[in-house]
């Protein structure tokens, strides 16, 4: 059976056969689900077998302890990428893709991270392929408030999905957009809008909505809490790290510097220290709402 | 010496900022902030085999300065190239 998914504007598709176990995993989908296309973004096609392949490593990101595991590599033409939940579990899919991400075959291992590996695969694929089309795919917690959204960056632990917590609670009229992997669009007419996504991380969030940016804040955690402004350098180091997209190729690296400029050029960049509490989410509103209502 | 394969210099809203980019240099995971000169000199060599006495003619070319500040100017900025991993002697 062919899935078809619009996130944040892009269609793609997930082809699988129609006895597979995984067709009744794909709950978090349904909210995006849409019309098969004649021209998708991607298809991600899950399969029992995948083709010889010579491997040679291009990218093993050094994970830090919980973080899933993506090794990258090359087989002539093609890319070949493992995936693990976290490093010390094994390998719960293999991917095969073609040279510029528009096919990719998927060799799920059945049992308790077949989901991930389906999501993992798409997520790949979803951030590879839109990196020249004024998308970014982000890490961060998103909420919106007052018909804007908040974007909360920063490393694993850093605080982002328990600072949105305390705006969920503190802040009247917060709901949670994505607590790990929204989207981010320069639409056409050159505003910035961030989309909920199929990908949340551990928290099942995943509305098909979409807002304006009011601010990206780097969650730091601290004994206070206080929020200022980042430069242009500090904002480009948060929103660079942040992006999933991938640099090894030149024109995907253009594309993705392109958008990160757009996105410094009109939002606001801000720092957060903060304490877990009230308190921050209180200082986090006040410090971006005036700056965003202004 | 030469600029390592991979790195490359980004205007990013009127900073100077180079990366490491491509198959070779993808697990680099800093940025390098490059001020005026500093992005003038990269400019003038990346596609190439270059000395200190290089750096310090464009030095020459582009500030009005003598050629002993220049070439300490260029020893400095080399120096720090190479030991921030974006230069190979």
């Amino acid at each position: 059976m062919i899935h078809a998914y619009k996130v944040a504007g892009h269609t793609f598709h997930l082809e699988m056969p129609d006895d597979s176990p995984l067709e009744a995993l794909l709950g978090q989908y349904e909210p995006f689900v849409t019309e098969t296309s004649s021209e998708p973004l991607f298809t991600v096609s899950v399969c029992d077998t995948l083709p010889q392949l010579n491997p040679v490593p291009v990218y093993d990101v050094p994970t830090e302890p919980g973080e899933p595991v993506v090794k990258l590599y090359r087989s002539g033409e093609l890319w070949y990428a493992e995936m693990a939940v976290w490093s010390g579990r094994p390998v719960c899919a293999r991917m095969v893709s073609d040279s510029d991400f528009r096919n990719a075959s998927v060799k799920v291992e059945s049992g308790r991270d077949a989901l991930f590996g389906i999501n993992n695969s798409l997520m790949l694929m979803f951030a590879f392929s839109t990196a020249g089309l004024d998308t970014l795919e982000l890490h961060a917690s998103v909420v919106a408030h007052a018909g804007k959204a908040f974007l909360f960056l920063g490393r694993s632990g850093a605080g982002k999905s328990t600072h949105s917590r305390q705006w969920l609670e503190y802040i009247r009229g917060t709901h949670l957009l994505n607590d790990d992997n929204p989207v981010l669009r320069v639409m056409e007419d050159g505003s910035i809008r961030v989309f909920g996504s199929p990908w949340s991380g551990k928290t099942p969030c995943y509305r098909n909505e979409d807002y304006p940016i009011g601010g990206f804040v780097s969650i730091r955690q601290s004994p206070r809490n206080e929020i200022s402004r980042l430069g242009v350098l500090e904002a480009y180091s948060l929103i660079y790290s942040s992006s999933s997209g991938f640099k090894a190729d030149s024109r995907m690296s253009d594309g993705l510097h392109a958008c990160f400029e757009k996105v410094i050029s009109a939002i606001p960049f801000y720092v957060l220290d903060c304490r877990p509490d009230r308190e921050a989410a209180v200082v986090c509103h006040d410090g971006v709402c005036e700056c965003s209502d202004r | 010496m030469r600029i390592i394969e991979g790195f490359k210099l980004r205007n990013i809203c009127g900073e100077h900022v180079v990366t490491g980019e491509g198959l070779t240099q993808i697990n680099f995971n800093k940025l390098i902030s490059l001020n005026e000169s500093a992005a003038i000199l990269w400019e003038a060599v990346c596609d190439k085999e270059f000395s200190v006495s290089d750096l310090a003619d464009v030095l020459v070319e582009n500030y009005e300065i003598d050629r002993e500040t220049a070439e300490k100017d260029s020893q400095a900025i080399a120096t720090k190239w190479i030991e921030a991993g974006v230069v190979a002697e």
